[in-house]
């Protein structure tokens, strides 16, 4: 299990077990409860909480991690909160393989840099895409389109433009 | 480093000794390859036609599905989630309903449950058929196409007799699903349930036995129990390496443990292992069918919930709470609680979750898809480690991967 002093709070929400830990000690809570039997990362993903004060979600990125055990048929969702730009947290791809993709696609998605990543680079968006599509400042629709009777502008760099 | 292009193949010297005395070269594979299910490419590294190296570079479907579900409201969003996993929208739709169901601590009604069985399972037969269908071909069985579009035809019949539509159905929606069942449905799927396994039997008479078949699948892709359970694979991958998990049956949802089916796996962990894997989940499916059509409940097919659905055409007409509903709903839409939630179903591909982080608004501030295709995916290079190039488009075939589902 996570041993005690590293649990910041924890609850229960719809049903589903949830666990708030330091962002500096995920890496040592969820090789606790790997060894408890939770060998499954179902997934990991983070949420941005731009703009919301409220006490429940204390800093603006929350880091999710959904663990399972196959043989109990637990789960457990480990959660820890970021602040910071870029925001850092350990990367826990050396415990659980699956994390390696599904870390570069939060990395590409809300710019979360996990350390210690043994490939942090984009996996959806081009390699040469500026800015985190899924964060709340991003704006849906931002994106111009582009036109061939419009070529030569779209073709010059918006800095040159 | 000399890069070689013929026929649109990329090919660069590593430098690098192989086992034979020849270079390693780096050779592209994709993303426009036609064995590859969608727009998958592959960065492989070969000595001779060994695998050595492989690194699947993925993205090229990416629609942003899970910013635009922020854009939209709850009810706005299930038909956003049909179009990720493009091969099992009524299941991707399924996940979506009961998350955001348990959220607001709603339960369907039986009939509406029973609907939701019904469709799902449809749903994994079509999904499995596409798969042979397509296998079959990049495998030399051509005429497995033409054997499975035939049956998946007939599904998508019916999805289109009980929803309108024939693959983006939108059918199941938080609070129960768009439309009862209609008669013709109900006979189109009594026969569909007695033809069915005549059919799948079709389907083994021309490849369980098939020699050409049973070389290029029997001893190929190995991934041991062990290996899936660490690589987090899921669904027939992880079934077909003799695991026995099933989130029907280890983590039952809209009623599925009130139906008597088996969980189909095999301990070859290959990808003929893979193969029996899905006719047997195809006979499963058909079970399962039959059952839920001879015990469908009567009753309502939605919660009686005017907050949360519309009310009925004809009520419009003469209640003035009625007109105030329909408005409110349609302008603002319904508000889910706060607080996060996710809910995992098994697709025809594994585990398809959704989890959902509601701040108490009309709209969601996250919606996270958990894709099957995405975590096996990333098994591919363990599976395919020194087999041939040809060995590996079989590989890629029967880890059965939706790139739409992998790029969301």
């Amino acid at each position: 299990m996570i041993p005690e002093a590293l649990v910041l709070a924890k609850g229960v929400s719809a049903g589903d077990d949830w666990v708030t830990v330091e962002a500096r000690n995920v890496h040592d809570a969820l090789a606790g409860l790997k060894d408890d039997g939770y060998r499954l990362l179902t997934f990991l993903t983070c949420v941005d909480h731009l703009a919301d004060s409220s006490a429940q979600w204390p800093a603006r990125y929350e880091v999710v991690y959904q663990l399972r055990n196959l043989e109990t048929r637990g789960q457990i969702r480990v959660r820890a909160f970021i602040g910071g730009e870029p925001p850092h947290i350990d990367s826990v791809s050396d415990l659980f393989p699956p994390a390696n993709w599904e870390e570069r696609e939060t990395y590409d998605m809300f710019g979360v840099v996990f350390d210690n990543h043994p490939d942090l680079t984009r996996i959806l968006m081009p390699d040469d895409w500026v800015g985190y599509p899924l964060r709340r400042d991003y704006p849906v629709g931002g994106e111009p389109v582009e036109f061939s009777e419009e070529h030569e502008r779209w073709q010059t760099a918006p800095d040159k433009a | 480093m000399t890069d070689t292009v013929a026929q649109g193949v990329t090919i660069t010297k590593t430098g690098e000794t192989g086992a034979f005395g020849g270079e390693l070269l780096t050779v592209n594979f994709g993303p426009h390859h036609p064995s590859t299910h969608g727009v998958l490419r592959l960065i492989v590294d070969l000595d001779g036609e060994q695998v050595k190296r492989l690194k699947p570079v993925i993205g090229y479907l990416h629609t942003g599905i899970e910013k635009q579900m922020e854009a939209l409201r709850w009810q706005q969003g299930v038909t956003v989630t049909d179009r990720h996993d493009y091969l099992s929208p009524p299941i991707n739709n399924l996940a979506y309903a009961l998350a955001v169901e348990r959220l607001m601590g709603v339960e369907v009604p039986p009939r509406a449950n029973a609907l939701r069985v019904i469709m799902s399972e449809l749903t994994r037969l079509s999904s499995h058929l596409v798969w042979m269908g397509t296998s079959g071909l990049e495998l030399g069985a051509m005429s497995m196409l033409m054997y499975c579009f035939r049956e998946r035809d007939t599904i998508l019949d019916m999805n289109e007799e009980i929803s309108g539509f024939r693959m983006h159905t939108s059918y199941i929606r938080p609070g129960g699903v768009t439309a009862d069942a209609t008669p013709r449905f109900l006979d189109m799927l009594d026969d569909f349930t007695h033809k069915m396994p005549g059919n799948i039997d079709e389907y083994e008479a021309l490849l369980t036995h098939n020699p050409i078949w049973r070389q290029r699948t029997i001893g190929i892709g190995r991934l041991s129990a062990e290996d899936a359970k660490v690589l987090g694979a899921t669904g027939p991958m992880l079934r077909g390496s003799g695991v026995a998990w099933d989130l029907r049956r280890a983590m039952p949802y809209s009623g599925y443990e009130d139906y008597d089916f088996e969980i189909a796996t095999s301990d070859l962990c290959d990808c003929y292992g893979r193969y029996l894997v899905r006719i047997k989940e195809m006979r499963e499916a058909v079970k399962i069918l039959r059952q839920a059509l001879d015990r469908l409940p009567d009753g309502p097919v939605n919660v009686d919930d005017r907050k949360m659905l519309p009310p009925p055409r004809e009520e419009l007409e003469t209640s003035m709470e009625a007109v105030i509903h329909h408005f409110k709903l349609f302008t603002e839409g319904y508000s889910v609680p706060p607080g996060d939630v996710y809910v995992a179903v098994e697709s025809g591909r594994g585990e398809n979750g959704c989890y959902i982080v509601s701040d108490g608004t009309h709209k969601p501030r996250r919606v996270k898809f958990r894709s099957a295709s995405f975590v096996n995916l990333q098994a591919l290079e363990q599976m395919a480690l020194n087999h041939m190039v040809a060995d590996m488009i079989a590989i890629i075939g029967t880890a059965d991967t939706v790139l739409g589902d992998c790029d969301r």
